[in-house]
């Protein structure tokens, strides 16, 4: 600090109230080091003391003041210099003066509003830091520390389950359901996977999370997917009727609550993608955005023996129909057509980063299929004389699930066809009603794949007895 | 916190993680065996590198990075390219391998070491396959080490499995499961504390794991090119132990009494094995079934357990499930000396004791009406199994024999309406199984007028075509010869041969006209037969003899020619009898008369049928036997038969030996009968005599005539001479002998001829004749040295001096020592 070699010059220290008592968490620096921080939380007071030590004992040390201030800030790396601050809270310490020997000075920021969570992403972090100045007139002598932020939430403890039907016309048509929306760090997903139809030969199946951090506004979008887990919850090709569980323990993967649009600058949101599979590496894929939040710790340990599982599954009782899974879920699904699974078309790359709707994207470029058209002339001479009535266009109530499913893919297009062609009245009617009559018709859809997979009748078997069969 | 920095470590660790598997990976063929060994010996090298390495973890108590190492080892079963053989292997290594891990948590868990959230640890692997062999080696020690997990974590484990769907891959993984699993299921019906589960929970969890091994089970079928059916059905016969030991595990939790197994436990099973619409599963686990359960519970639920056969696919083989029920059934029973109990319960809720036999019966029915698809001789195995049943379990109900029979007297029916013939042909599957249902009762009871007694049989049998119908006749017959089976009510008589109506007469089907070695073979059996109809009384024995003539008559010469000989011989023995009878019976001489009546148009049938030297015989026999009765009026009758056969040798004998044969055979029962009186003999022995020197060769003549002496001159019998003795005529006939004789040409011939004559000469003088004087025997003997003389030495030539030389000696030894009582043989010189 000293320019000169001489002259008075000071360290600062800061040092926090109940430091040894505090909690401390792991946060990512800019470098993707991680560093142990004091965790505080919102609305606590961060309080303690600044410790200003001359280096030259005796000899006094001028000042234009000194004050500590708290800041929250977002850096956009794409936009350095630009950092934009949320909170800035300043405490005058010492008017301008001399200083003669190390000074301890007491502050606190009493019940500060902390609305985010620090984080640190591909392009953007956030960040709380204490900043404690002695104003020079040269240069100022100045510390940093950074404190770490945890925002804590509380969800009802009975949440909506998701839960939807997706397939791809006669080809594939699955439900599944994970039994929470929201999921707290530590949680567990759990879920089931029904299979309705399976025409194709599928290999296995993923639950993978997609954290996507949004940054910027306007114009200057910047998306950056991360698959943050793979795991894989089926191997092999299921049939009809096959119900595979799920469950995905969060605790074990470097997460962080979903941030939406925070302060007009970033959001982070988390997808489960649920993948399937084929034999010929063509994977069929469904994102599904879950919020992730942070849960006071204090809640869960005194309740958790850590020697005794948790999560364990009920044995599922035989599938209900979806006609009676109303009351307690939310159906994302738009009423008169079952979900559309994705299929990328094009061989998976081996980066993570090109799955999903990235690749989609790429997709989303391509001319309308003459196929799609026609599909629609043939079975619904309605909806052509008003394009608008185009069921793709009247789907879209729920912004999320419009945008995972173009509809320029022929695939989607087609899974669509069945309902419409075979009840042209139901799109006019009310949606309840249109509701019932697809619960009604699913047995029809389900049913063909029957008389396909049917097994074709064995010969009479030929007994071999006593090979070497594998033996207990 | 140290749990999280624990968990983000795993994460690491487990990051194995393979996004997109090797392209051989997916071809998923077979390879050649020697791509398999190498396979199979690559993986290997892997499991033992990284079992190595987890155990030494363990051994530094790194129990992290042993379950990394564990995790790799694992990864090898994520394979598709071994054969089910190489597969069972490399698990076999892995699964041995994981049991150092299970053994060192354990200790550490009973050492009170506990590894925190270690259940959820293992669950971020992320690869499922290698995750759940984990969750399961991890579960069983929390299971192990505190009972109060069991039950939710019995749960929870067979419902994770769900996750491997792959038909191999899953079955191996729920096969570790169930081995894990063994021996610590709960085995109660109360548990102290419901967390630790109580049978009923075991149950449910070994019927989950059924179900579901059976689905990848049979998924493997619809797997693949249709062109590898034979070696996919080959592959899954060598798993299908692993699904049945599903089974072997219930039938092995000791708490399961026969009401749980009935509303639990077979329930479930049955729901599965019926569902799954395979027929090789079906097959395989209804047969495991049977194996793996008692007794006991089998006879408990004979009832849902059939009526599930019936729903079964078409391809199973109901018949041999059904069979290995009711063979495993009807041994307890005869363990159990028949004391089996038995109820079900009626619609009424009520419940009633019926008898084993009764169940199956009623359910075989129900299932060979409702599977209309099943093959006509399986129809008829079951048939046959309920017949051994029967005779098993019922040996005192000829009753349900007889139903069987009647059973399958219907099957047969249908099928001879189906198939438009009159007859079960020969050789088909379903001949050889009728064949089998015939047998059976014949070969247990041994006793054919057992099976008389069964209405069923004998028709039966007529369904039969005739190669059929005689095979089985035989054995009939067969059997009774060799059981030594007495039939001794006529009514019997004529059931036996109405069941042996092959053997008895010309079938309407039959084919073939020759007579074979065979058929002669198979008249002598029935000959033999005859002889198995005897009573004790002598009216049955006759009524018997006359009920089997009724219906031996139809069956034509070359039947009769065989059957009525033992006929006419038992007529002719009961005469002898009624002889002995004679002091208990006042009528028994007119019954002798009945009998020779009888007889006589017995064998008048014979000469009906064109025969002539067996009805010869026959008479000549009979005329001997009425000769030693002596009823009253026998000489008539014997007199009737003796000239029946001699008018039998003058019009039906032609062959001039079979006239010899036949004259001498007159002759001689001529000879033995004393029985006549001047006016019946003197006809008789002129003939003869004519008919004697009528004959063609000259050496038959001069036989024949030298016979003939005997008729006029025959030994003193008690010490009388016989009064029609003529001893010149008898003369006469030796001279004309001799003189014929000497009309042969041939030396040797005479010479023979000469000293045959000799000999009568020398019988007859000893006979008392003394018209054959010791000059005219001195006469022959002079005459046979000088034909001697003149031939050459021949084997013939040997044996005429032989005999000559032999007839010398006795003459010498009477010489030397006469005999009181004899004409003697003074001055006759044989030096």
């Amino acid at each position: 600090m000293s320019f000169f070699g001489f002259g008075q010059t000071a360290d600062i220290e800061i040092v926090f109230d109940d430091a040894d008592k505090r909690k401390v968490a792991e946060v990512k620096t800019d470098d993707g080091k991680k560093e142990k921080l004091l965790l505080y939380y919102d609305g606590e007071t961060v309080s303690g003391r600044v410790n200003v030590t001359l280096r030259k004992p005796g000899s006094k040390l001028e000042h234009q003041g000194i004050k500590v201030e708290l800041i929250g800030q977002i850096e956009l790396y794409y936009d350095r210099g630009n950092h934009h601050e949320f909170i800035s809270l300043v405490k005058e310490l010492a008017r301008p003066g001399d200083l003669l020997q190390h000074t301890s000075y007491p502050f606190e920021f009493a019940n500060v509003e902390k609305p985010y969570e620090v984080y640190t992403g591909a392009n953007v972090r956030l960040r709380y830091f204490l900043r404690a100045t002695i104003v020079r007139r040269l240069t100022d002598i100045v510390k940093e520390v950074d404190i770490a932020v945890h925002t804590l939430c509380s969800y009802p403890d009975v949440l909506n389950s998701i839960k939807m039907e997706v397939g791809i016309e006669d080809c594939l048509h699955i439900e599944f359901e994970y039994n929470k929306s929201k999921y707290h760090l530590k949680d567990v997903i759990v879920g089931k996977i029904y299979f309705l139809l399976v025409r194709i030969k599928i290999k296995h199946m993923e639950i993978s999370i997609i954290k996507r951090e949004t940054t910027g506004s306007g114009p200057h979008v910047f998306t950056e997917n991360e698959t943050v887990a793979k795991y894989e919850i089926m191997d092999g090709a299921p049939v009809r009727g096959e119900s595979i569980p799920i469950r995905v323990f969060l605790a074990g993967y470097d997460l962080t609550p979903t941030m939406r649009d925070i302060n007009n600058k970033f959001s982070v949101r988390y997808y489960l993608n649920l993948v399937l599979m084929d034999t010929e590496d063509r994977r069929y894929f469904k994102q599904q955005e879950v919020t992730l939040w942070r849960k006071s710790d204090k809640s869960r340990l005194p309740l958790h023996n850590p020697h005794h599982p948790q999560n364990l599954t009920n044995p599922t009782p035989q599938r209900q129909l979806s006609a009676s899974s109303e009351d307690n879920s939310v159906r994302t699904v738009s009423p008169n057509a079952p979900e559309i699974l994705q299929r990328s078309v094009s061989p998976p790359m081996p980066s993570d980063k090109q799955n999903g709707p990235a690749q989609m994207e790429k997709e989303e470029s391509d001319p309308l299929p003459n196929k799609m058209s026609k599909t629609h002339i043939d079975s619904e001479p309605d909806i052509l004389e008003s394009p608008e009535n185009d069921s793709s266009t009247k789907e879209p109530e729920n912004g999320t699930e419009s945008s995972l499913n173009p509809e320029n893919i022929v695939k989607i297009v087609e899974a669509e066809k069945p309902l419409i062609s075979e009840k042209p009245q139901v799109v006019k009617k009310p949606k309840q009603q249109a509701e019932k009559v697809m619960v009604a018709e699913k047995p029809l859809l389900a049913e063909k794949p029957l008389l396909a997979e049917k097994p074709q009748l064995a010969e009479k078997p030929t007994l071999a007895d006593n090979e070497t069969s594998p033996s207990q | 916190m140290s749990i999280v920095i624990f968990k983000n470590k795993l994460v690491n660790i487990f990051d194995i993680y393979h996004i997109y598997r090797s392209q051989a990976e997916m071809t998923n063929q077979a390879s050649p065996v020697e791509e398999q060994e190498k396979l199979l010996e690559e993986a290997l090298n892997v499991v033992k590198v990284q079992a190595f390495q987890m155990k030494r973890c363990l051994d530094k108590s790194k129990l992290m990075d042993a379950l990394k190492h564990a995790s790799t080892m694992l990864g090898e079963l994520r394979t598709s390219l071994l054969s089910p053989k190489s597969y069972y292997e490399l698990y076999m290594a892995i699964t041995d391998e994981l049991r150092h891990l299970e053994l060192y948590l354990l200790e550490e868990f009973q050492k009170g070491r506990k590894v925190a959230d270690l259940y959820e640890l293992v669950q971020y692997a992320g690869n499922i396959v290698p995750r759940l062999y984990l969750l399961i080696t991890v579960g069983l020690v929390y299971i192990k080490t505190n009972t109060n997990l069991r039950r939710d974590l019995l749960k929870d484990l067979v419902e994770m499995c769900r996750g491997v769907q792959h038909p191999l891959r899953g079955l191996f993984l729920r096969n570790y499961l169930l081995q894990c699993t063994r021996n610590i299921l709960p085995d109660t019906t109360e548990a102290p504390n419901e967390n630790e589960g109580t049978v009923r929970d075991a149950i449910d969890f070994v019927l989950m794991n059924f179900a579901e091994m059976n689905k990848l089970w049979v998924r493997m079928q619809h797997q693949g090119h249709s062109r590898d059916k034979e070696r996919r059905e080959r592959e899954r016969s060598e798993l299908r132990i692993l699904v049945g030991t599903n089974l072997v595990r219930l039938s092995q939790l000791e708490s399961v009494g026969v009401e749980d197994y009935r509303r639990l436990v077979l329930p479930g099973i049955l729901e599965q094995v019926v569902s799954c619409r395979d027929a090789i599963a079906q097959e395989y686990l209804m047969e495991c079934i049977i194996q793996v359960f008692p007794d006991e519970f089998h006879l408990a639920n004979l009832q849902p357990f059939l009526k599930s056969c019936a729903e079964l696919q078409p391809g199973v083989n109901i018949k041999n499930i059904i069979i290995a029920l009711i063979e495993r059934l009807a041994a307890y029973s005869q363990r159990n000396e028949g004391n089996v109990n038995l109820s079900v319960v009626l619609e009424d809720g009520k419940e009633q004791e019926v008898q084993l036999f009764e169940v199956f019966s009623d359910q075989v029915a129900a299932i060979t009406q409702s599977r209309t698809d099943m093959p006509s001789e399986d129809m008829l195995s079951l048939q046959l199994a309920l017949l051994k049943l029967a005779q098993r379990c019922h040996p005192d109900k000829l009753s349900y024999v007889d139903r069987v029979l009647a059973h399958t007297d219907r099957i047969c029916a249908d099928i001879q309406q189906t198939s438009g013939k009159d007859h079960i042909e020969h050789n088909t599957a379903v001949f050889k199984e009728l064949m089998k249902i015939l047998k059976l009762p014949a070969d247990h009871y041994k006793n054919i007028l057992t099976l008389i007694k069964l209405q069923n049989y004998a028709p039966l049998i007529k369904r039969l075509n005739q190669p059929g119908r005689l095979m089985i006749a035989v054995h009939l017959v067969n059997d009774v010869l060799e059981s030594d089976t007495t039939v001794s009510v006529p009514e019997d008589v004529d059931a036996v041969l109405s069941m042996v109506d092959v053997l008895v007469k010309d079938q309407s089907d039959q084919v073939e006209e020759s007579i074979t070695e065979d058929f002669v073979e198979e008249q002598g059996l029935m000959a033999r037969l005859i002889h198995h109809f005897k009573s004790e009384s002598a009216d049955q024995q006759y009524q018997i003899l006359s009920a089997a003539r009724k219906a031996l008559q139809s069956g034509g010469a070359k039947r009769i020619q065989h059957t009525f000989p033992p006929i006419v011989f038992h007529a002719y023995q009961l005469a002898f009898t009624y002889k002995e009878l004679k002091d208990q019976d006042e009528m028994w001489e007119k019954k002798c008369q009945k009998i020779f009546q009888f007889c006589h148009q017995t064998i008048s049938m014979l000469v009906k049928a064109e025969l002539a030297e067996l009805p010869l015989r026959l008479y000549l026999q009979g005329a001997l036997a009425i000769g030693e009765i002596g009823f009253a009026n026998h000489e008539t009758i014997a007199y009737e038969y003796l000239s029946q056969a001699f008018s039998l040798y003058e019009d039906e004998i032609s062959d001039s030996k079979a006239q010899l044969a036949a004259i001498t055979l007159i002759i001689a029962t001529f000879e033995q009968i004393n029985c006549f009186g001047a006016e019946n003999a003197e006809p008789m022995r002129t003939q003869c005599a004519l008919a004697a020197s009528k004959l063609l060769k000259k050496p038959d003549q001069s036989r024949a005539v030298a016979l003939c002496a005997h008729l006029f001159w025959k030994g003193a019998k008690d010490g009388k001479q016989w009064p029609l003795n003529e001893a010149s005529r008898a003369l006469d006939c030796l001279k004309k002998a001799a003189r014929v004789a000497q009309q042969c040409m041939d030396g040797g011939i005479q010479a023979q001829l000469l000293a045959e004559l000799l000999g009568r000469y020398v019988l007859l003088r000893e006979r008392g004749n003394d018209a054959l004087t010791t000059n005219l025997i001195q006469a022959i003997i002079q005459k046979i040295r000088e034909e001697l003389a003149n031939l050459d030495q021949s084997e013939e030539v040997e044996q005429v001096t032989k005999h000559f030389h032999n007839t010398l000696q006795h003459l010498q030894s009477r010489l030397d020592c006469p005999d009181p009582d004899s004409l003697g043989y003074e001055g006759l010189q044989l030096a």
